[in-house]
């Protein structure tokens, strides 16, 4: 596919330099490929694209960029996008369509959605987005919110900005594990726990390299000896599913030795004999034995990290895919407390916007906080009764449990989801693709807001073409201290549409209004979100960026955001809900040591959801240059299983788990890099060049393969990493 | 005359791959032909640990460029400031330079049916501006310039790093 595809795009394109740029346009913007929000300068000649650059006087990135970002106008351009809405005109999954008017669109789901209100009330209207490169997250809150309903969210709240979010909410009151909190520019000592940040941040990574290089010391938790792991002064080869016990290891010799920040700890840490006491039952032999990491590398990153000051810890989603997610990143927001390295220069920094801004988040909790009823209302979310913390009024992200949404169609339990706004490709980014697959055949009503036709947008009522962001202005709001307009580049392709245009085009139909502060359109809504700062969207255009400064250590003035305004060691709202207030460890379940008979059967510990330079989540397949640098999905194995497997690099090889029947496969790539009892798969793998309505992910998407039950824990996350597995070779090679 | 070059440090490279992307944006170039290309070297066990390197491999500008001999067509030149580049007006496409040359730097180009390969982004640095794929780089690993000078401020650079770690 790729070469045709290719030449096509390419046709739009002309080698630019000295003498092109003279001529060209360049229009001033924050990609949106992922979540760094880099500076850029898009290069535009007669209203066309002709090449994306980073922006060098942007604080972030200072002008380099990344593949994402770079081949941004391959997805604009792409023959492939959705350019007009759809209709569904066969079965679900038939992949008949017909082209409707706008008009046509809007009004068939205004009527849907009345009918709804009348019957079943709002609750029974639900939407789920993931990290599209639009402004979906905006939309799609503002549209379920203003129907009524609080049942908007991210579709991985359970095992993806959810645990971290509420462990380190309940500990100290605001969240700094991300990237820019994790303060690596001014930092002498870094943790890397369980993310990869040079292939899917790379701008971060760079702040991390570039530490290492003028003498930071570095230090990687993780599986795999990723290309972060392999600049690092120790890498601890962790088992998967076992960091929580690592990080509670680590704060037994921190505390048994007497390396924590005691000034600190005495005046601003409550709980610390409690904590002290816990860590005991973790001694660092114990935790070796656990987690598979030499004791001595235990002590050393331990006294390394206690004993640099400014450190920092960057922790990324494999803890919150585990089985103890929230405890675990409990214990890893403890270190960062009893070491005194929180909203420290150079630590782990809470983020600051500029005075009289909301960030989007912040508005929206401001908005349920002052809303009459808006505590009953949310105690109503699915899943707000099963994972308080999570799901109900004081939790940080206000987001639906997504198994509990997906059961809640299937079963009717607590009540059913009729109408489904979905703005992701679910169906891939879901463990247990089939219960999802069956949810989302079953909802009454099925409206995909999408750039692409995806196996999820297949099983649609009705599709709805969105525009990306080169195509929309936006807020660039997320993270650090400082805030950019993102303001469009060019004008939508076909008749996609700004999806806040759509979200007040439904409004207007179904007779309400939007709910967060008044604004009748989009450009309203840009323009009043900057009200309090006595600025318009256009004013933000002419900066590069807003920036507020850090205050550092605002404790001093007001206390942590926490109920007691001190660091929760021992949090007493985890008490409150029924939760053990303090760090502890599960073992991975089923796994080799709790479940050994089943891992006679399934030899292996799997881990999932690798990711690529190429490729943000389900992202990004269709785009050649990117498809160029990753053209199959891997399963690395190490080199020693592969030959007592008769595996050899690049045979397909079959993959099957004791969750779910049936088996996915994915082409082998040996790499020592791996521990030999272990083997890492890729996740939310289609393609899009394979025939639809499947385009193939049925044969290689991991998640296939995992259970979608919920743990009985406080975020009911659904566990992706530290599983079992067996492996063979397929007879196709 | 001066020798200008890329100098490219393997410590601070972290293969993300950015360069790529860049230098097919600059060049316009198909699927199929990298004239830059990240090589992965390792993991392999090395001295009780793991090591792993990544390497932007692309034309190295040869003192005595093996293509040059090769290539019948008289079609590859090496400039006085060491540029080694191909007039793909006369290339014929017959890939002996493929051949000839020791880093696969070459690329055959389906659409154009020509070898291209690294210009050191002649048409950007020949007017003062950087070569797209040190631009995109996000560690500083890839710099452009006059080569000797670049590798005494390179050594003295690795050498502080070193100490700065001891």
């Amino acid at each position: 596919m790729a070469i045709e595809l290719d030449a096509l795009l390419r046709q739009q394109m002309e080698p630019t330099g000295l003498y092109g740029q003279a001529e060209a346009e360049v229009v001033r913007t924050v990609c949106q490929s992922c979540h760094c929000g880099c500076g850029v300068l898009v290069h535009l000649r007669e209203g066309r694209i002709i090449k994306i650059e980073g922006n060098p006087e942007h604080p972030l990135n200072e002008g380099i960029i990344c593949p994402k970002g770079m081949t941004s106008w391959q997805v604009v351009y792409h023959p492939d996008r959705l350019k007009y809405p759809l209709k569904r005109a066969g079965a679900r999954g038939e992949n008949r369509w017909q082209r409707i008017s706008w008009d046509e669109a809007l009004d068939t789901i205004a009527e849907k959605l009345k009918d709804i209100l009348k019957t079943d009330g709002p609750m029974a209207i639900a939407g789920t987005f993931g990290g599209k490169p639009t402004r979906i997250r905006n939309a799609m809150h503002s549209l379920i919110n203003s129907l009524g309903s609080p049942n908007s969210g991210y579709s991985d709240a359970s095992f993806c900005w959810g645990p971290y979010p509420v462990a380190e909410v309940n500990t100290y009151g605001g969240y700094t594990f991300t990237e820019m909190n994790a303060d690596a520019r001014n930092s002498n000592c870094i943790i890397v726990w369980g993310g990869n940040p040079t292939q899917s941040h790379p701008t971060y990574g760079r702040l991390i390299s570039n530490a290492r290089a003028r003498g930071a010391k570095l230090v990687v938790v993780d599986p795999r000896f990723t290309a972060i792991a392999s600049k690092a002064d120790v890498w601890l080869q962790v088992r998967p599913g076992t960091d929580a016990a690592l990080a509670l290891g680590m704060l037994n010799v921190i505390i048994n030795e007497g390396l924590y920040d005691k000034e600190f700890v005495d005046r601003w840490c409550l709980g610390f004999e409690e904590l002290k006491e816990r860590v005991q039952q973790y001694p660092v032999e114990k935790v070796a034995e656990i987690t598979w990491v030499p004791a001595e590398d235990i002590v050393r990153v331990a006294r390394m990290y206690a004993s640099t000051r400014p450190a920092t810890i960057y922790a990324r989603v494999a803890v919150e895919t585990h089985l103890d997610s929230t405890q675990g990143m409990r214990a890893l927001a403890c270190l960062v407390a009893v070491t005194g390295n929180i909203d420290v220069k150079g630590g782990n920094v809470f983020s600051v916007y500029p005075r009289g801004f909301y960030s989007f988040h912040g508005q929206r909790r401001k908005w349920w906080r002052e809303k009459a009823n808006g505590d009953a209302e949310q105690e109503q979310r699915l899943g707000a009764r099963e994972f308080p913390l999570l799901c109900g009024p004081n939790s940080p992200i206000g987001s639906p449990h997504p198994t509990t949404m997906v059961r809640s169609v299937l079963t009717g339990k607590p009540y059913p989801i009729k109408a489904w706004f979905v703005a992701n490709n679910l169906l891939l980014c879901l463990p247990n693709s089939s219960e999802v697959y069956q949810a989302l055949k079953k909802v009454d009503f099925l409206v995909v807001w999408e750039l692409f036709m995806t196996p999820t947008a297949q099983l649609a009522d009705i599709i709805l073409p969105a525009a990306h962001w080169l195509e929309t202005n936006n807020i660039m709001d997320a993270y650090s201290n400082y805030i950019a307009a993102r303001p469009r580049a060019i004008e939508p392709v076909g008749e996609a549409w700004d999806e806040m245009k759509i979200v007040f085009e439904i409004l207007d139909r179904v007779g309400k209004e939007f709910c967060y502060f008044p604004a009748r359109n989009a450009d309203e809504y840009d323009d009043n979100r900057l009200k309090g700062l006595g600025m318009t969207f256009n004013d933000l255009k002419e900066m590069t960026v807003l920036s507020a400064p850090i205050p550092y250590k605002r404790y001093e003035q007001e206390g942590f955001q926490t109920p007691s305004g001190k660091v929760e060691l021992y949090s007493g709202t985890f008490e409150k809900y029924g939760y053990d207030p303090l760090p502890h460890y599960v073992e991975p379940k089923p796994g080799p040591v709790s479940t050994p008979e089943l891992a006679r059967d399934y030899p292996l510990v799997l881990t999932t959801g690798a990711i690529r330079v190429s490729y943000m989540h389900s992202e990004g397949r269709a785009i050649p240059w990117l498809r160029e640098l990753a053209p199959d999905p891997e399963i690395e194995i190490h080199p020693d299983t592969a030959a007592q497997l008769g595996i050899r690099q690049g045979d397909w090889v079959w993959i099957e788990t004791p969750n779910v029947d049936g088996r996915i496969k994915q082409k082998a790539r040996l790499t020592s890099g791996i521990d030999s009892r272990v083997v890492c798969c890729e996740a939310h793998w289609w393609f899009p060049e394979k025939p639809a309505p499947d385009y193939g992910h049925w044969e290689v998407n991991i998640n296939k393969m995992l259970s979608g039950d919920p743990t009985p824990t406080e975020t009911g996350t659904i566990v992706l990493r530290g599983l079992l597995c067996r492996i063979y070779k397929a007879e196709e090679n | 005359m001066t020798q200008r070059n890329l100098l490219i440090d393997s410590e601070l490279c972290v293969g993300c791959q950015a360069c790529e992307i860049a230098c097919k944006q600059e060049h316009n170039l198909p699927v199929g032909p990298r004239w830059i290309r990240v090589v992965q070297v390792g993991p392999r066990p090395a001295g009780g640990r793991l090591v792993m390197s990544f390497h932007p491999t692309r034309c190295m500008n040869c003192g005595k460029p093996p293509c040059v001999d090769a290539c019948p067509e008289g079609a590859i030149t090496k400039r006085a400031d060491g540029n080694v580049l191909i007039n793909e007006a006369l290339c014929t496409g017959c890939m002996a330079c493929i051949e000839a040359c020791p880093f696969d730097a070459p690329q055959f180009n389906q659409e154009t049916n020509t070898v291209g390969m690294c210009t050191l982004c002649a048409h950007r640095t020949d007017y003062g501006l950087m070569p797209a794929c040190s631009l995109a780089c996000p560690t500083g690993a890839i710099q452009f310039g006059e080569i000797n000078s670049l590798i005494e401020k390179k050594r003295a650079e690795r050498a502080a790093r070193t100490l700065s770690r001891i």
